[in-house]
């Protein structure tokens, strides 16, 4: 069965024994997050609750829908138990595959139309997430459309959106991000609204799109249509000339004002902290909302290992090899453990050394930084096996020449919680290189050789082990 | 007006000074309009006065004060500040208060 919509995609991981549906009552001011925050954190299921607390049984929440790589599996139509380097491989390979969208006149996301004063946000069952957070987020996994003031650019992005009342949002995409970039050069200046659409619940690879490291430019929803393998239907909002994925369940469609602010955050992040990062915000109101009939809110319980973990992560590592082979970095595999909250790279390279390793901590830096800390390993080692990977850093990085600091200005995550409040305001930081390669000068004849059955046991025993252990059924 | 309010500081003596000041509150009564954001010109007393609603101020990072003050609003202010986008919320705050 393929999935093209939400819906369908909720009917596959069922399917495949990764969603639990909950038909009691539950609260969504904590609880209804509660319980999807712990599922992240045991790698368990993504939930549907049927029946959330003041609201009419037609109003459902998913939480969670690809927080884990199975899960993410399933969201791009392949097998679920997939080897990981194998999902990473296919992704790669589709990410080269632009498939532009279609324009069609109406779809499911229309069947509802909102607008003007009728608009309520409070009328949306949108979870208060954690305690503590500066008010219920409406977008966390999501799809924020936005265009160009002076070109044909229109960016998909995932944006966090908190409500104020019942029609002004506030949210955070960083000023560094492409939807940042937009509104800060060309509207801006100029005095004017930005219209966005918030899109909540389109198909899996729209939001995987949305969340991807993707150039400048680019145009996620043929990148969309590339990772699912099938065109992306798009249609026109209400109050603006954006266009969205037709089989969205939730349609936000909203101005960012160009020169109003008001409260957004605090909110605990993707790298599993609440880092105090209010203040630095934009402020919209909203024009409209469209959904669907019986419409599913997503939620992702934005935490430690949350669905960016997964989204951010895989797009991310291929976006990093591609910029160091165009580097000329001699990069073998770059792997982002989800457990790493978005800030740890691992990267394998067939030469390493203080050279390539301060190269590469550079290159990663250059514009945006959000990698924090990147171990940096032989070809020996394999990236996806973080036994492996913590194995070579803990024995092969030499605690003084090993270390590769650069430090930079205005460039900063101001998410990372290692930073002061001072570093987060002024996006000031810096990234580390673990250089856990053996230094290229070393003579073979003397470099330490591994103690593990690949290295330091022949073929021909190395062959008997495997069969044994065949024959033992282990 | 409400009950119970919280709001986000990220200095508690200028919201403790004995004078109004500007805030964001967010309405703590239960139901489907729980969290709303207000903002208001108000006066905050610690400890709570009698017939006061009750103010929790939480940190820039959401950490409770366990203890409870209590709020007379004066004004009711307009629900967004003059500011350009990513400008810093505290700041508005502050001029708004001028």
């Amino acid at each position: 069965m393929v999935s093209n919509d939400f819906r369908s995609f909720l009917a596959a991981i069922g399917s495949s024994g990764d969603l639990v549906t909950i038909n009691d009552q539950v609260d969504w001011d904590q609880e209804l997050s509660g319980i999807g925050r712990l599922s992240c954190e045991r790698d368990g299921p993504a939930f549907i609750f049927n029946n959330v607390k003041d609201y009419a049984p037609d109003w459902r929440v998913a939480t969670n829908p690809i927080a884990t790589w199975r899960r993410l599996a399933v969201g791009l139509n392949l097998p679920a138990e997939i080897p990981l380097r194998d999902l990473y491989q296919t992704y790669a390979d589709r990410e080269g595959t632009m498939i532009p969208p279609v324009i069609v006149s109406d779809g499911p996301c229309k069947e509802v139309k909102i607008s003007g004063d009728e608009v309520n946000l409070f009328d949306l069952p949108v979870p208060m997430v954690h305690d503590g957070d500066g008010g219920r987020y409406l977008g966390t996994w999501d799809l924020v459309v936005s265009k160009d003031a002076n070109s044909d650019w229109v960016n998909w992005g995932m944006y966090r959106f908190m409500i104020h009342n019942e029609r002004i949002l506030t949210g955070y995409p960083r000023p560094t991000s492409h939807l940042g970039k937009m509104l800060l050069d060309g509207y801006v200046p100029l005095g004017k609204g930005m219209p966005i659409a918030i899109v909540i619940g389109a198909d899996i690879p729209s939001h995987i799109a949305a969340a991807a490291t993707f150039r400048i430019a680019g145009n996620e929803a043929e990148l969309a249509g590339g990772l699912g393998g099938y065109p992306i239907d798009l249609v026109k909002c209400e109050t603006s000339s954006l266009y969205v994925p037709t089989s969205a369940e939730i349609v936000i469609e909203a101005e960012i004002y160009p020169d109003r602010i008001a409260q957004e955050g605090p909110y605990g992040e993707y790298p599993g902290y609440r880092s105090g990062e209010m203040g630095n915000s934009v402020c919209a109101r909203v024009t409209a909302i469209t959904h669907r009939r019986d419409p599913i809110l997503t939620l992702d319980t934005t935490g430690f290992k949350d669905s960016s973990a997964t989204t951010t992560s895989i797009s991310g590592a291929i976006a990093i090899k591609r910029r160091l082979e165009k580097h000329g970095v001699p990069v073998v595999d770059v792997y982002i453990p989800p457990e790493g909250g978005v800030h740890l790279a691992v990267v394998s390279v067939r030469k390493g050394g203080s050279e390539i390793a301060q190269q590469v901590v550079e290159i990663l830096t250059a514009r945006r930084a959000l990698m924090s800390k990147i171990i940096i390993v032989d070809d020996d080692v394999d990236v996806f096996n973080m036994s492996a990977v913590i194995h070579a850093f803990a024995t092969k990085c030499h605690p003084d020449r090993g270390t590769h600091i650069h430090r930079y200005e205005g460039r900063a995550n101001a998410l990372t919680p290692a930073y002061s409040l001072e570093e987060r305001v002024a996006h000031s930081g810096a990234t580390v290189a673990f250089d856990s390669t053996w230094p290229p000068e070393w003579p073979v004849e003397t470099t330490p050789i591994r103690a593990t059955l690949d290295s330091m046991y022949s073929p021909e025993i190395q062959k008997l082990v495997t069969e044994r252990y065949k024959l033992l059924g282990l | 007006m409400a009950d119970e309010y919280e709001t986000f500081v990220r200095d508690t003596t200028r919201v403790l000074s004995g004078r109004d000041c500007v805030l964001t509150l967010r309405d703590l009564t239960e139901g489907r309009s729980k969290y709303r954001g207000i903002n208001v010109r108000a006066v905050v007393s610690r400890p709570p006065r009698a017939g006061e609603p009750i103010l929790w101020i939480r940190s820039v990072v959401g950490l409770k004060d366990p203890e409870p003050c209590s709020l007379r609003i004066v004004e009711e202010l307009p629900e967004t500040f003059v500011g350009a986008p990513y400008s810093d919320y505290f700041t508005a705050l502050e001029r708004a208060q001028r």
